[in-house]
């Protein structure tokens, strides 16, 4: 079972200067403050940054001695990340940004991420260039991006930050099911709007 | 997909300018090779005998000479000093022979014969084998280095107007040559073959082993040293030297002011040397513009990636491996030398059958083309390597 151990120096709370582990098959919420160090830490865990103290550790192994090939391998197979700034091509379609991730995995069927679109309401925005699509939009596509793989853990950096309660609802919904499929960890952040999933732990950071 | 993304800063007409750049450096270099290799053997293969570094001096012939014989002689402080010059690595002296040589020749059933004279130089100026230059004293059998002038003189002169059949340096090689040695008085006299054991058209003379004249002239020569013969202490008439830069202006001032002149065909030297300057400038040329060629289509890549940074972070973010990601540009980076190689040797090529006719008239023996067609693949396969490495370590740079 993955555990997660994070330390850092600034301000007292569950995850810096502590001692925290997340495991497999649970759903943890991890609240602050904005500035209060969430997109670091989910940076952290994705080995996006190293600019920490303390350790991390994967199991029993030191992700600070991952290569960088480890590091992608891990993301193509382990770990599922939604950052807070997106990352979507303005580019590519919606459906490319989808594919570009899907292609690399071959983890979902086209047909399922039509279904996926279908349901978060955005199918009709299929071939529109992401960079011409609203926040909220985009957010949705990045959703659907970020469940196309297989993982033990998946990231939401406020993942809901841009959508209304009932695109929440099915957010969650969506990526609740993939987990549960796959016996996958849950770890999402929020400043305050957070995705409604019934949350084993809750920690303030 | 990978490539709409990261290929957007680059051009068809981006592309098309580094193939260009790096097809006008490679083609410099490669033609100048192809053709210093090819040009190089009118110089250094019409003569294997002598060195081109080897300068044969002696002094003029003037209407004084002809009141005192002997004054065409090198006197021993004259070679002194001349030995001191910076150019002049060695110093080997013409010796001539003391006695009366009839050369006949037998040629289906008709002979020729004829006076003729020897010439020796210190073996180490003669580049043939020494297997085929030694002399066995007591031998019949004696090598013969002669003028190819002889030759042409003989095919073009004589075996025309006479009706003879011309000979070519094989056949003349083969033909046996009786050579017939008496003393001055015909006390004397022994007979020894001769055998051709090449050609020169850098010594105007025929030429035979040092160990071969010391014994004759001391079995044959006359007591009292007849004019032109070497005794010791009297010196030379001619000297051959071995100067360390043949083009060296300093020899021919030396000379003119000395009053001697330089025997054989005096433009050899001058012109391999001549012919290695202009083609070390022209190499020298084409490399500076393929290195710069090569910096410009690095730092090409390495702005386009760092232009497309962000790009490329993103798909790391994904899990894109990093071979995937530095496709596109390592593409780019092979096929842009790529190009620009089939196309220089290509034009290298082209150019050689354009100079190679003309070249062969000058008396040329053509090089083949692999050395230069793998001096191609090398410098393109390191402009290629840099490239590919210069590709991975942008990309590992892009990872955070």
């Amino acid at each position: 079972m993955p555990r997660v151990f994070v330390n850092e120096r600034i301000p007292a709370s569950a995850v810096w200067l502590a001692e925290t582990t997340f495991e497999r098959g649970h759903t943890y919420l991890v609240e602050a403050t904005s500035g209060g160090g969430k997109s670091s830490m989910c940076a952290y865990i994705y080995g996006a940054r190293t600019d920490y103290e303390g350790r991390i550790l994967f199991d029993a192994d030191d992700t600070s001695r991952f290569s960088m090939d480890r590091w992608l391998e891990l993301r193509r197979r382990n770990l599922a990340y939604l950052p807070q700034e997106l990352s979507l091509f303005g580019e590519l379609s919606a459906i490319e940004n989808i594919r570009l991730k899907n292609r690399l995995t071959g983890h979902a069927t086209e047909r399922q991420i039509e279904e996926w679109m279908e349901r978060l309401g955005i199918a009709s925005r299929r071939d529109h260039p992401a960079g011409r699509m609203s926040i909220g939009q985009q957010q949705r596509v990045a959703i659907i991006r970020s469940i196309c793989q297989p993982f033990d853990f998946i990231l939401l950096d406020e993942p809901v930050s841009h959508l209304d309660a009932e695109n929440n609802r099915i957010a969650a919904e969506l990526i609740g099911e993939e987990a549960r499929r796959q016996g996958a960890g849950i770890i999402s952040t929020s400043v305050g709007n957070h995705l409604m999933l019934d949350y084993d732990v809750r920690h303030k950071l | 997909m990978i490539s709409k993304i990261l290929r957007k800063n680059t051009s068809a007409a981006q592309m098309a300018g580094f193939v260009l750049s790096n097809f006008i450096g490679l083609v410099i270099v490669l033609g100048g090779m192809q053709f210093f290799l090819d040009a190089r053997s009118i110089w250094s293969d019409s003569d294997s005998i002598i060195n081109t570094d080897y300068l044969v001096i002696n002094k003029k012939v003037t209407s004084a000479g002809l009141m005192s014989a002997g004054n065409t002689r090198f006197t021993e402080e004259e070679i002194a000093r001349l030995g001191e010059q910076p150019w002049v690595r060695s110093i080997g002296r013409f010796t001539s022979n003391d006695y009366r040589v009839m050369a006949r020749v037998e040629q289906g059933g008709r002979g020729m014969s004829t006076y003729m004279f020897f010439e020796a130089i210190p073996d180490e100026f003669v580049d043939v084998p020494r297997s085929q230059w030694a002399y066995q004293p007591g031998s019949d059998e004696v090598p013969i280095i002669m003028s190819k002038d002889y030759l042409t003189l003989y095919n073009f002169g004589f075996a025309s107007s006479a009706g003879l059949p011309q000979m070519s340096e094989g056949l003349m090689s083969s033909i046996p040559l009786t050579l017939e040695l008496s003393s001055e008085d015909g006390s004397r006299r022994r007979t020894v073959h001769g055998r051709v054991a090449g050609f020169s058209n850098r010594l105007n003379t025929i030429l035979v082993p040092e160990a071969f004249m010391e014994a004759t002239n001391r079995e044959f020569g006359s007591q009292a040293g007849a004019p032109g013969a070497p005794d010791a202490g009297q010196g030379a008439t001619r000297l051959i030297i071995d100067v360390s830069r043949p083009g060296d202006t300093a020899i021919s001032a030396y000379l003119s002011e000395h009053d001697w002149e330089q025997a054989g065909d005096k433009s050899a030297a001058g012109a391999a040397f001549l012919l290695r300057v202009v083609v070390g400038i022209v190499l020298a040329i084409g490399t500076v513009i393929t290195i710069l060629s090569l910096l410009i289509l690095l730092l090409s890549i390495s702005l386009i990636m760092e232009r497309n940074r962000a790009k490329l972070h993103s798909l790391l973010m994904l899990g894109y491996p990093a071979g995937m990601v530095a496709r596109p540009y390592a593409s780019l980076a092979v096929a842009v030398p790529a190009i620009a190689l089939v196309l220089s040797v290509g034009s290298a090529i082209a150019l050689r059958a354009w100079y190679i006719t003309p070249l062969e008239g000058l008396g040329a023996t053509p090089a083949g083309v692999w050395e230069m067609i793998l001096t191609g693949v090398a410098l393109a396969g390191i402009v290629c390597g840099v490239n590919l490495l210069t590709i991975r370590r942008r990309v590992r740079g892009a990872f955070r």
